[in-house]
């Protein structure tokens, strides 16, 4: 954690490290000692708290066009300048350079471990991009007040540097970067759930406490068969394990999924059967596994002909608390996995 | 109806030959009270501390939080669980303020239920209890009393102590009375017919686990085959309705001095009409959980007649979505709705906060995470886990959730998780 005088080194493109217009866009990495272009608002803004030792430039082409390479050599150039802080920026509206800026600082934080900071326009595609890794504050979206723009830079930086508490996106006009901290406030929750209530009643403005979810909706694909010719596999989140739970699926968070046969069963043995879902009352699923995964009149409907072939595994696990994440993570394993099988269709049974 | 309860003050919590109230000392009768609470066959022994707001001083394994309370006038107290089932939430209630009943469950195989309150330190301030003089009540089960007996067990003999320490107030002026009255809901003076009619749907139990026979939920009743009701805000204030056996981050306590229903109280008249309060419970499979939603929406729009509704939950995932079900049939019934929301991230990020998405439940207010670490400093003593001691004694890593009264889903907490 750095004391004292901090050691800045600043990042810009072509265009604000005055090398010139998007002619000079394919301009590969350089370093220049001290504060050129947008740096030297940078300077200012920090006053005596810090100075900029270095200035990172990279044409907003090259650094698009090597996505990979161009942050590895900017990286170089940044650890040799041993600073206690990165700022690069601000980028305001331009794409290209909103996206290295995010870039940089996300490669400096993880590799080198020394703080970054940015500044973009809401509609910068790098904020969407990288505001869940790199503080992202948000500017105009011209260069118009550059200082002002830097001051609010650095004012992060510097906090970020010296390890101190950093507040909310609203405290400190950064993009939310989509993790909750309990904080505790004025008003109780029901005094504030009543005045929202009634700013919402008499058609005020309000503020959601909590953000939308982003469950983009998922159309059914459709079946390209006859269902007589099809292989259907059962899937469940309902927590349906064999006795003794093999593969140590989780209670609830579940991170873990498990893969069952029931080759030659055409009917489940409850005995054989357990279930460690601590989201609802398992108590009659445990009485009859058929309530959550019906083998039984699966395998009567693939006696008949009605289905083509009952797959001879069973994909389960428990789904109460799980992160969006892993839920994707094991949804898309399992899906893998069925699709590899030759598997059709599946019934999906949750809870 | 017309509710009142009479508040005495209390400073200072002692053990005394007799119970009684001098000034803003309560002396309380240890051994008496004690003796009193014993008479219970299915508990073995039972043991009684005080804790006091300050003292570097831990109490383990709270189970449930009871505010001390005793109607006057012969009404009965908790009606259906201690007292007789009759009507509550009308006459007077003699009521202490800065004493808490803490009752602590011995018995280990649910830990994931059981919370904390420190009297002293960073996070006292995070939870009412940690202000409150607490009489901590340690019980454990006779052989043979099965898990529910035991916690019915102990629940009771909470109930009893709360109302034998209020009792000691009805011999004394109250420093200050308080009056809950409300009208019949339709029945609005012309001058104040522009206010917005506004009811609290309140969630008071989730069938995620059934409950015990003896665990009386609603005027003793265990609420198993519930279906939405009305009832008077005062009833839920007068101890009709206590906590059921499995419900962290909601004590009855907080029940008793529902901060919604204070809430929509303190507007009442003002800044809005309270249209009345419909109590539901979480369902346990898709079927129940539809129907409870549109009776729920039924009572609040068509019954009630409210123009907005708050809602708020008990428990986790299942009761988050049934509440925000029954929130969105409110809204398709043009009643504009506000709930209260726990996060429920397991892994902090702002994604996880919520498991719906329906059309117009847009408001939401939250109560912090439950899941977010919390760091508990070294203390003096541990009280009410004396098995855990060694481990509750020194800086001890828990969650949100594991403070008694730090995140109260009906919304008496000042903790929120904030997206950043």
């Amino acid at each position: 954690m750095a004391t004292g005088a901090l050691r800045v080194v600043c990042y810009v493109n072509q265009f604000f490290g005055q090398l010139g217009g998007e002619d000079k866009a394919g301009i590969g990495p350089q370093v220049v000692d001290g504060a050129v272009g947008a740096a030297r608002a940078v300077q200012q803004a920090l006053g005596g708290a810090g100075t900029v030792v270095a200035t990172v430039i990279c044409g907003d082409n090259y650094a698009a066009e090597h996505a990979g390479s161009a942050t590895v050599e900017l990286v170089t150039l940044v650890a040799a300048a041993r600073p206690d802080l990165l700022i690069a920026g601000p980028a305001f509206l331009a794409g290209r350079y909103g996206v290295a800026c995010g870039a940089l600082c996300a490669a400096v934080q993880t590799q080198l471990k020394i703080p970054a900071v940015t500044g973009m326009h809401a509609e910068n595609p790098g904020v969407e991009l990288y505001r869940r890794q790199v503080y992202v504050v948000q500017t105009g979206s011209e260069a118009t007040r550059m200082l002002p723009e830097a001051q609010r830079l650095v004012a992060l930086g510097l906090r970020l540097a010296r390890g101190e508490t950093i507040g909310g996106p609203a405290a400190h006009g950064y993009f939310a970067r989509g993790v909750t901290r309990n904080t505790v406030v004025e008003a109780s929750a029901a005094d504030r759930a009543i005045a929202m209530l009634l700013d919402k009643l008499a058609g005020r403005a309000f503020a959601s406490e909590v953000p939308r979810p982003e469950f983009p909706p998922v159309a059914p694909p459709r079946l390209a068969k006859t269902l007589g010719g099809a292989t259907i596999a059962l899937v469940t989140d309902g927590g349906l394990v064999p006795r003794g739970n093999p593969d140590g699926i989780e209670a609830l968070n579940a991170t873990r999924y498990g893969a069952y046969s029931i080759e030659g069963k055409t009917r489940l043995d409850a005995s054989q059967y357990d279930n460690p879902h601590r989201g609802y009352d398992t108590t009659w699923v445990k009485q009859d596994p058929h309530r959550l995964v019906p083998v039984d009149v699966a395998r009567e409907l693939e006696q008949s002909g009605a289905i083509g072939k009952l797959h001879e595994t069973v994909y389960s696990t428990v789904g109460v608390a799980t992160t969006l994440a892993q839920s994707a993570r094991m949804g898309r394993e399992i899906a893998e996995k069925l699709r590899a099988a030759g598997v059709d269709a599946v019934i999906l049974t949750s809870t | 109806m017309r509710l009142e309860l009479r508040w005495s003050d209390v400073d200072e919590l002692v053990t005394a030959p007799a119970t009684r109230l001098v000034g803003k000392r309560l002396e309380v009768d240890l051994e008496g009270l004690s003796e009193l609470l014993s008479a219970d066959s299915r508990l073995a022994r039972i043991r009684l501390d005080l804790a006091h707001p300050g003292e570097r001083c831990r109490i383990g394994r709270v189970f449930d939080v009871i505010a001390p309370r005793a109607k006057m006038d012969g009404g009965e107290d908790f009606p259906g669980v201690l007292g007789a089932v009759t009507r509550v939430g009308q006459g007077r209630t003699s009521a202490l303020a800065g004493v808490a009943v803490v009752a602590t469950d011995q018995q280990t195989d649910n830990v994931g239920t059981l919370a904390v309150i420190d009297m002293a330190g960073p996070n006292a301030a995070l939870s009412a209890f940690g202000r409150t003089h607490n009489l901590v009540i340690s019980a454990w089960p006779a052989p043979g009393a099965d898990r529910s007996e035991y916690l019915a067990a102990v629940r009771l003999a909470a109930l009893k102590a709360a109302v034998h320490l209020a009792r000691a107030a009805h011999a004394v002026e109250p420093d200050r009375v308080e009056v809950f009255e409300l009208p019949p809901s339709p029945r609005v003076p012309a001058e104040l017919a522009h206010l917005p009619r506004v009811a609290y749907v309140f969630q008071i139990h989730s069938h995620q686990r059934p409950t015990g026979l003896d665990e009386g939920i609603l005027y003793g009743d265990p609420v198993r085959r519930m279906l939405p009701t009305i009832v008077h805000p005062n009833e839920v204030l007068d101890g009709a309705v206590l906590r059921g056996f499995m419900g962290r981050s909601v004590t009855t306590w907080t029940t008793q001095n529902h901060p919604m229903i204070r809430t929509l109280y303190a507007g009442h008249g003002r800044t809005l009409w309270f249209a009345g309060v419909v109590v539901t419970v979480a369902q346990a499979t898709e079927p129940e959980r539809v129907r409870s939603a549109f009776l729920a929406a039924n009572l609040v729009a068509y019954t009630l007649g409210a123009d907005g509704a708050v809602l708020t939950k008990i428990g986790g995932g299942a009761p988050h979505v049934d509440m925000a079900q029954a929130a969105a049939q409110c809204e398709a019934l043009g009643v504009r709705t506000t709930a209260i929301v726990e996060d429920m991230s397991t892994d902090g990020s702002a994604e996880g906060m919520l498991l719906f998405d329906f059309p117009g439940v847009d408001a939401l207010v939250n109560v912090g995470s439950s899941q977010e670490p919390l760091t508990l400093p070294a203390v003096d003593r541990v009280i009410g886990a004396d098995d855990l001691a060694p481990k509750l004694l020194g800086e001890t890593r828990i969650t949100y959730g594991g403070l008694c009264g730090a995140i109260e889903q009906v919304g008496s907490t000042r903790v929120m998780a904030e997206v950043r």
